[in-house]
């Protein structure tokens, strides 16, 4: 058989529309309504592209109970000092300005067999398409000893907002020869460069001020990590002796944490630290798993052409909740799975055009300043999942200017994703 | 970077602005509209010829930047001309 081509695909996609498959969904009723829930990197993208590119056509709610969403992408830049929390933070103002329904609250469940969403303040919203976006939740539980409250004195730092600041505090109040332990967690989970760019800040803050005596040590249950060789490279540079790394051969199991006392257990030895950031293990968002949307990962399995998931065709699953193939879970990755389900709620419920999706992703990681290493990637279905079509990473030993210009990219693309999300 | 160089070329009645608004998402997360920055470029009202040679350049891995070659890999001559004539016209919002 020969193989189906990008021209076959729209082809093949017009010809569905003129059998009815893709034939708007709601002639003669009030417009078609799509429920957004969740108003981060993807939700909020779905919710401005849904309603922009349909000219009002199609009724659009986006669930979100935050007043304002601070981003966890550049949150190490507050750590490492580069940015306030401030500059992290948006609100939904213009996102409303244009005509998204903004809800602030919280979606308590899902009802598929009625098309509705339920409220915590039991309304009841129904829709034509829905779009679940929570993000993630943290498995406390897969470290011993972790858990929310402990949270409050070991900081997982994961979510931003009180917890970063949280972070931040006990960093900027160490002494030299005080101690950092970090947690990595195991995949998959939000942001795999995120905990060594993270070590990195620490280390910044550390050096800046002169505390040569301290250390920071990363216990990791993986046996290799992202961008390793950039980072291993990055810290000697940068951090001789003061970042160590652990894998599982190093340090035999990581057995648990004891908030009270400060204290890390390994299999091999026995730490006590004055920072310890434990990242947990992560899974969907509740209401995700609540519907039945995810599989015994813990994510959600989604068709790569539209990312509706494999369990309800009238759902999408979008970012961090949804299992992405070979995509990292990014905020990149969430906005660019949010312009195919946008496009494909829009051929199904207005009959507009559709294409073949195409995904793409690139992450930049701070190390020191001006020392800005990022990988990335391009995107397509095939096999039955996201498969990357081709991807780059930065060299070792690259010029100074690079790395320095790799930083003023992700600057730019920071300002840019958040206007592409919040208008 | 680029200057603008007039008007665009005869390709433009061939391309599908359609498809080049779809194509065009991608673009956003790194190019927004009206920002003259110093490390992503602004890409609006590029004239089409300029715009389809510099993208061809990345494409050919003439022009360096990893990001973009990665980004042009994926591009036919169609996909080109259509981003060209997309944001040769688009009104930046
Ligand atoms: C330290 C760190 C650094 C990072 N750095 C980068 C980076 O440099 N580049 C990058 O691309 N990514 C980065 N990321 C990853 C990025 O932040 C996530 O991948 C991204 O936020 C995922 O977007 P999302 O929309 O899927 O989920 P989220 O951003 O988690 O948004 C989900 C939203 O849904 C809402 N929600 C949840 N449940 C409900 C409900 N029941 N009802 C209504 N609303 C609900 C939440 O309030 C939240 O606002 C980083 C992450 C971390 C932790
Ligand atoms: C991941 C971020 C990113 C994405 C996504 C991206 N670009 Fe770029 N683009 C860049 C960077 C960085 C440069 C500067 C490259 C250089 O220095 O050569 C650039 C440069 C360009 C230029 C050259 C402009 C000039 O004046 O020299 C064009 C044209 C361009 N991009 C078009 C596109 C198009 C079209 C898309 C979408 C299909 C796109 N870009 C997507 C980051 C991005």
């Amino acid at each position: 058989m020969p193989k189906l081509t990008r021209r076959h695909f729209t082809t093949l996609a017009g010809a569905s529309l003129a059998s009815g498959l893709f034939a708007p969904a709601a002639i003669g009723q009030a417009k078609p309504r799509v429920i957004v829930i969740g108003g981060g990197p993807a939700g909020a993208t779905i919710a401005r592209y849904v309603n922009k590119e349909s000219n009002g056509a199609v009724h659009v709610t986006l669930i979100e109970p935050q007043k304002e969403f601070t981003t966890c992408f550049f949150s190490n830049l507050y750590v490492g000092g580069y940015r306030d929390l401030q500059s992290l933070t948006h609100n939904y103002d213009k996102v409303r300005k244009e005509g998204v329904n903004v809800v602030q609250a919280t979606a308590a469940g899902i009802n598929p067999a009625t098309k509705t969403v339920v409220l915590t303040t039991q309304e009841r919203l129904p829709y034509d398409r829905l779009v679940v976006a929570p993000g993630i939740d943290l498995k406390f539980d897969s470290v011993p000893g972790y858990s929310e409250a402990a949270s409050e004195i070991m900081p997982h730092a994961w979510k931003a907002g009180p917890q970063t600041e949280l972070l931040v505090k006990k960093l900027n109040a160490l002494n030299d020869g005080d101690q950092i332990v970090m947690i990595a967690p195991p995949n998959p989970y939000r942001c795999p460069p995120g905990p060594y760019e993270r070590a990195s800040m620490f280390a910044h803050v550390l050096k800046t001020k002169g505390h040569t005596k301290s250390k920071i040590l990363i216990l990791d249950p993986k046996p290799t990590f992202s961008k390793q060789a950039l980072f291993l490279e990055g810290w000697e540079k940068h951090y001789p002796g003061m970042i160590e790394w652990q894998d599982p051969k190093m340090h035999g199991g990581i057995k648990g944490v004891d908030a009270t006392t400060g204290e890390v257990k390994t299999d091999l030895a026995n730490y006590k630290a004055q920072l310890v950031n434990v990242i947990p293990a992560q899974m969907a968002g509740k209401i995700a798993r609540d519907a039945g949307l995810a599989d015994q990962t813990g994510f959600c399995p989604i068709d790569p052409e539209t990312m509706k998931s494999k369990s309800n065709t009238d759902i999408f699953v979008v970012g961090d909740a949804c299992i992405p193939g070979d995509m990292p879970k990014s905020a990149f990755s969430a906005n660019s799975q949010a312009k195919v389900a946008a496009m494909v709620i829009r051929a199904e419920l207005t009959g507009a055009r559709a294409f073949p999706a195409r995904y793409s992703n690139t992450c930049w990681s701070l190390i020191e300043t001006d020392e800005n290493v990022k990988v990335g990637g391009a995107y397509e279905p095939g096999e039955g999942k996201i498969k990357a079509s081709s991807t780059f990473v930065s060299q070792k030993d690259e010029a100074p200017e690079l790395r320095a210009q790799n930083y003023k990219e992700s600057t730019d693309w920071y300002a840019s994703i958040v206007a592409d999300m919040f208008g | 970077m680029l200057g603008m160089l007039g008007a665009g070329s005869s390709a433009q009645a061939a391309a599908d602005l359609e498809l080049g608004r779809y194509l065009a998402t991608e673009c956003t997360t790194c190019h927004r509209p009206g920002a003259a920055t110093a490390a992503i470029p602004n890409i609006y009202s590029l004239a089409e010829s300029t715009f389809a040679e510099v993208m061809k350049g990345y494409r050919d891995k003439r022009l360096a930047n990893p990001v973009m070659q990665n980004i042009a890999s994926r591009l036919s001559d169609d996909d080109i001309a259509a981003l060209a004539a997309f944001f040769a016209t688009v009104k930046a919002n």
